[in-house]
């Protein structure tokens, strides 16, 4: 029940022993004095001998106890038990939710201060002997000194990323489950309780959680939820879409701006708006979506790429038949071919970017894939199949396309874009793009639908020529990208190091471009914050345990002063060890006082 | 040396005028030319009354004239027709030899010249007077005599007298009881560390036969307060007996006891018609001196 903050102090607790020593030190050699009255003396003592045994017995049970206090007082002990604010050394996990929600503004004070006044004031009940993580917005947990905390916390600004509180609750109770054992582990979430910021429960956190429910919220917000453009890359023209939600149903104005200049603007209900900006010079454009700011700044702009590029080049080989040398010049005057990048639709390699399809000639096979293999393409073209199949993919282009004809294309490298009966059928891979079929009616149903000049505009201008990799992904988290690209290059062209494969996206919201060793971009990473951050309903406290487990409290500021360190709790005896030491000190000054004035007895 | 106020000095100093002798005549000297009177008139009184003649007694002393005037038998009665026989008694045990500080006479010296005085000044009176040391059993022993010779003897009897052992006071003063045949005077000085019930009633038997008894308690200022260490081993001289105290915590008490063992004696004594007197060793003699006179000059 009592431990002790210096339990080195309880060495003092020999000297208890000096008293007694005295008394038998002194007992054993007092000086020998000729004194002939002895008989008076021997008189006085005997009727003395009761009170002075007591007095000696009191006064050596009183230094002995007062010693033994000053020696238990100076060990700092601490009882659990209900009362005072001290508690016995404790793991305690103080999440911090600077999210991006936390940067609305209330009553002229961001939302974070409180939080961060709330934290200091946690700060200051824990002592040094507890141990302290800090998890930020990040939701990693980090242990650090109570300075350091201080220090953390002192300087945090909203981050334009989302917390999930469940994950960040259950990380940092994962974090103080290191094997050393401790009175109490407390996971504090100090947060403005979104209802979002909770996800799906993950089980019982066998760590106690409390929550305070006290930081104070907007009661309205409208947001730029998302943003996107149509089409993807823009023959110099095309529009941009921005979603307005949040709790306000006023009209809003959202504004498209390239660089500093304003191209576009928009007023409606919230909704989808649509903006139109015109004509575009080809290239990629950084542009911005605007909103009317309100008091939540960070969810009222979302950064948008633009990429506007001018029709393919485009050459038809000997054998391609006459259903696409039909299309390509139907395509040609309708100006959805021009004098952009150089594409062949062929039957043969080629050099350049080629679109390429089955010989019609089964002996031009072998050649074919030859003339693949020495371009290193990782493809070749197999046997040939009947049948009728539908096309599957992700292009909206390939619907009701049918296939009757195909030769199997085999390998792994590149893309595979469209497939047949779960096989591959129209494949990318670098420059190259193979088609399973010709483009005939004996091979496949395309030539003789209405979407066939779309297939060919979308095969040569988008598959073959232009195609571009438009990523979003919210800040902080991790995207995967797409082959080739070596860096991402952000405002100004300062690259940042990705690395192929899995990266996280940049913190900062922002338009970042994918490059290729080359230097050329190959598409772009639109980073904007998580659209779940603007939706500010508080979360209801049976929600809460729902997401967080059955350990979980939602209280108060009276409610969590209380409960914190509930587990560990104790009071500091020092300051009632001192004043019965004193109080101790006055009566035996007094007992030794009228028993016969200070002495050195033991 | 202005020898008519050397009663009245500290005695220590007296004692560093010179001899025991030397001393003692500067203090009653002193003593005798400040009262002005001798202290002892009226002590010889020789005829006392009349009574009726009764069978068996002396013819010689039948009053004739009576006799003649009133025709009845009368004897005549007198007081004792010799001076007052007195024995001066001066305890010398080891507690005696004892002082609470070096400027101070231990209570034996400081009785030798309290006697030594008193001796000078009977021996004024030519009383006879003499004198017994004791102190288990006697010491010294000086039988009474009135000559003024008798002073040397008396004086070296007492300068000579050297501490002794335990106390028992039973064996002098039965001793005087054999040496003092008529009615006289005891004067008995001791600290009276001894047995006080065998003691009293030797005093009151001494009372019984007719003497005028005297007893000077001589204590040292010391032995009034419990002084020293804050512990100490208090060792008695006498019977080795010890007692650990602190004088602290017992001083109150002590002194207590102590006031309270001198009423005892003072009520003992007056209930006996001794007279009883409590000297410290500070006392001047001469203050000592006056105090028993007084008493003694008070009738009986």
């Amino acid at each position: 029940m009592i431990s002790f903050l210096q339990p080195l102090a309880l060495l003092g607790l020999a000297a208890a022993a000096i008293p007694p020593l005295l008394h038998l030190i002194s007992r054993r050699v007092p000086p020998l004095i000729t004194f002939p009255p002895v008989r008076y003396l021997s008189e006085t003592e005997r009727k003395q001998s009761r009170r002075l045994k007591l007095r000696h017995l009191l006064l050596l049970l009183l230094r002995t106890a007062l010693i033994a206090l000053i020696a238990f007082a100076a060990s700092r002990p601490v009882a659990r038990m209900p009362l005072g604010t001290a508690h016995e050394p404790s793991d305690i996990a103080l999440v911090l939710d600077n999210s991006l929600s936390s940067g609305a503004v209330v009553d002229g004070r961001s939302v974070l201060d409180a939080l961060v006044d709330r934290a200091r004031s946690i700060l200051d009940r824990v002592s040094n002997a507890d141990r302290v993580w800090l998890t930020l917005a990040d939701g990693i947990p980090h242990r650090l000194s109570i300075p350091e905390v201080r220090a953390v916390i002192d300087t945090v600004t909203p981050w334009p990323i989302r917390l999930d509180l469940t994950f960040a609750a259950r990380v940092s109770s994962q974090a103080m489950e290191d094997g050393r054992v401790v009175f109490a582990r407390e996971v504090i979430v100090i947060s403005d309780m979104q209802v979002s910021a909770f996800g799906p429960s993950e089980g019982d956190n066998p760590t106690r959680v409390l929550v305070w429910r006290d930081a104070p919220t907007l009661e309205t917000n409208r947001s730029l939820d998302s943003a996107w453009t149509e089409p993807t890359v823009w023959a110099l023209e095309g529009q941009v879409v921005g979603a307005v939600g949040g709790s306000s149903t006023a009209p809003a104005t959202v504004s498209l701006n390239i660089g500093t200049t304003n191209v576009a603007r928009a007023f409606g209900a919230p909704g989808e708006l649509v903006l139109l900006p015109g004509s575009v010079d080809p290239g990629w454009h950084t542009a911005t979506v605007d909103l009317d700011p309100d008091e939540l700044r960070a969810d009222d702009r979302r950064y948008q790429a633009l990429v506007a590029t001018t029709p393919a080049r485009v050459s038809t080989g000997a054998g391609m038949g006459m259903f696409v040398e039909d299309v390509v010049e139907a395509l040609r005057v309708s100006g959805r071919i021009g004098d952009g990048p150089a594409v062949a639709l062929s039957d043969r390699v080629v050099a350049g970017t080629t679109v390429l399809f089955p010989p019609d000639d089964p002996a031009l096979v072998g050649a074919a894939n030859r003339e693949l293999a020495s371009r290193g393409i990782g493809w070749r073209f197999g046997d040939i199949h009947g049948g009728e199949w539908q096309v599957t993919g992700d292009s909206t282009v390939a619907s009701n396309v049918t296939v009757l004809r195909r030769r199997r294309l085999q390998g792994s490298e590149g893309d595979v874009l469209l497939s047949v009966s779960g096989e591959p059928w129209l494949v990318k891979d670098r420059d190259v793009v193979l088609v399973g079929s010709r483009f005939e009616p004996a091979w496949t149903n395309l030539p003789l639908t209405a979407g066939f000049a779309p297939f060919v505009d979308w095969l040569v201008n988008r598959v073959a020529a232009r195609q571009v990799v438009m990523l979003t992904a919210p800040p902080g988290t991790p995207i995967s990208l797409p082959p080739g690209a070596e860096s991402l290059a952000g405002a100004g062209g300062v690259e940042i190091g990705a690395g192929a494969g899995v990266g996280i996206a940049p913190i900062e919201p922002g338009v970042y471009y994918l490059r290729v060793a080359s230097g050329d971009t190959i598409g772009a990473l639109q980073v904007n914050p998580d659209p779940r951050e603007s939706h500010l309903d508080r979360a209801e406290a049976r929600s809460v345990a729902t997401s967080l487990g059955s350990n979980v409290e939602v209280l108060n500021d009276g409610g969590l002063d209380r409960e914190l360190f509930s587990g560990a709790r104790r009071a500091d005896l020092t300051g009632l060890l001192i004043a019965v030491a004193i109080l101790l000190a006055l009566v035996e000054l007094l007992v030794a006082t009228i028993g016969g004035g200070r002495s050195s007895e033991g | 040396m202005n020898r008519k106020s050397v009663d009245l000095l500290d005695p220590y100093e007296v004692a560093q005028l010179g001899s025991l002798e030397l001393t003692a005549e500067g203090v009653v000297e002193g003593f005798l030319s400040g009262i002005h009177r001798s202290p002892y008139r009226g002590f010889s009184v020789e005829f006392a009354e009349h009574r009726p003649y009764q069978l068996g007694d002396e013819l010689r002393y039948v009053d004739w004239r009576m006799l003649a005037r009133s025709d009845r038998l009368f004897v005549k009665q007198y007081e004792e027709e010799t001076n007052l026989r007195s024995m001066l008694l001066l305890d010398a045990s080891a507690s005696m030899d004892w002082n609470g500080a070096e400027d101070r006479l231990t209570k034996l010296e400081y009785g030798k010249r309290l006697v030594a005085a008193l001796t000078l000044v009977l021996l004024s009176q030519r009383d006879a007077t003499g004198f017994i040391g004791f102190d288990e059993e006697v010491r010294t022993l000086v039988p009474a005599r009135s000559r003024q010779r008798h002073w040397w003897t008396m004086a070296r009897g007492i300068a000579g007298l050297q501490p002794g052992g335990g106390t028992a006071a039973e064996p002098a003063l039965r001793r005087v009881t054999d040496l003092l045949r008529r009615r006289g005077l005891v004067i008995f000085v001791s600290d009276l560390l001894l047995d006080r019930e065998l003691t009293m009633l030797t005093l009151q038997f001494l009372r019984h036969r007719g003497h005028q008894v005297t007893v000077i308690h001589l204590m040292d200022p010391s032995e009034m307060e419990l002084i020293g260490p804050p512990e100490a081993r208090y060792e008695d001289p006498e019977s080795g007996e010890t007692v650990v105290a602190r004088p602290r915590e017992l001083r109150k008490a002590y002194a207590e006891t102590v006031r309270g063992v001198v009423s005892t004696w003072r009520m003992r004594c007056q209930r006996g018609g001794i007279a009883y007197h409590h000297v410290t060793t500070d006392t001047p003699f001469g203050l000592v001196l006056r105090q028993v006179t007084a008493r003694r000059a008070r009738p009986a």
